[in-house]
């Protein structure tokens, strides 16, 4: 697919483990605007901690008291509008993975790498939070205080 | 068992790897453990499980003891997997009720691989390709389905998981092309094998 020019953009919707949150759109007010570009997803600051959680301050990328130093934030920048950001390299910063689907404007965001690891390595149950057949959010920690056997399996 | 032990400080936690909650529902009517539904697959993700079923044992201080464990809660697969549930379920019972492990914290921690970057980026394709399955946009979903499965071809939670949503019978044809495909690559599995 041929694009024209550095706006041919459309609506980019992060998908992350607390559900999927539309980032706006070129359509929408230019502080609010997110896209993908030819050249990166970029999204708003204000988009960048809806979806996300972190912001990038002149100390580094922050969310609540913790900071991550970033050397070059210039890199993180779009280059058409330095307001926005590349959400998948501030992904990838935080230790978090991502894929885009440019089509759909779709990225999907994993969990941090180290989570799994510490449970691989540490062998400390990680935490999760899923509906169950009502509904209801329940949690692993939910059902703490006792020896718990999580059964993974499906109808497939 | 969760019946019979749930006296005992200990339950069942079910996460169905599974966007079908009528399917789901329909199997789920004698169990009386909760069981959470995980259509985007974050707990494959985050405890890096290739196969159902595949359970975890894990204590009250949040320890994982046993990790990702072939372990079948019946014996209607005996013929295919060649795994007795009965055996199994004695060594839960004894871990339930005397706290024996399976393993040292030694060997449990060299039990399971971490994801590689390409099964790791699968679980995202995948969880796009659902997204988009769930919201109606047919050729989006089969655009990120099928890069899902070209990184991870041996991965049933993503491969066989897939089918489904590809209309595709993960029972059938493909199912056993599947099996070949992954025996033939030395039957890889995050996790520790059952025999």
């Amino acid at each position: 697919m041929s694009q024209i020019g550095p706006l041919t953009a459309q609506d980019l919707t992060a998908i992350t483990e607390a559900g999927h949150a539309g980032l706006g759109s070129r359509h929408m007010s230019h502080s609010n605007s997110a896209a993908i570009f030819q050249d990166g997803p970029y999204v708003s600051q204000a988009a960048l901690r809806a979806s996300l959680g972190w912001v990038l301050k002149p100390e580094g990328l922050c969310r609540d008291a913790v900071c991550v130093p970033v050397e070059d934030p210039a890199k993180l920048r779009s280059k058409e509008n330095p307001d926005l950001l590349d959400i998948v390299a501030v992904a990838e910063l935080i230790d978090r993975p991502a894929a885009i689907d440019a089509e759909s404007g779709l990225v999907a965001i994993g969990l941090e790498r180290s989570r799994r690891q510490r449970a691989l390595h540490d062998l400390q149950a990680p935490d999760f939070t899923l509906s169950d057949l009502d509904g209801k959010p329940r949690s692993l920690s939910d059902y703490s205080k006792q020896k718990r056997l999580l059964f993974a399996f499906s109808s497939w | 068992m969760h019946d019979e032990l749930s006296g005992e400080g200990f339950t069942i936690i079910g996460v169905a790897i599974d966007g079908d909650i009528d399917a789901i529902r329909t199997g789920a009517t004698a169990i009386s453990f909760p069981i959470l539904m995980d259509p985007d697959h974050l707990v494959t993700e985050l405890y890096a499980i290739s196969n159902v079923p595949t359970v975890v044992w894990i204590d009250e201080d949040d320890r994982i003891v046993q990790p990702n464990w072939v372990a079948f809660g019946t014996d209607t697969f005996l013929e295919f997997t060649g795994i007795e549930s009965e055996p199994q379920k004695d060594l839960i019972r004894s871990w339930v009720r005397d706290g024996t492990a399976m393993m040292s914290p030694e060997q449990a921690r060299a039990a399971v691989e971490d994801l590689t970057t390409d099964e790791q980026q699968a679980r995202l394709y995948f969880r796009i390709g659902a997204h988009l399955k769930r919201s109606g946009d047919e050729p989006g979903a089969q655009r990120n389905l099928k890069k899902a499965v070209e990184l991870a071809p041996h991965d049933w939670t993503v491969r066989r998981a897939a089918m489904p949503l590809q209309g595709k019978d993960p029972f059938g044809e493909e199912f056993f092309t599947m099996y070949q495909e992954w025996q033939e690559a030395g039957s890889p599995y995050h996790g520790v094998a059952s025999r």
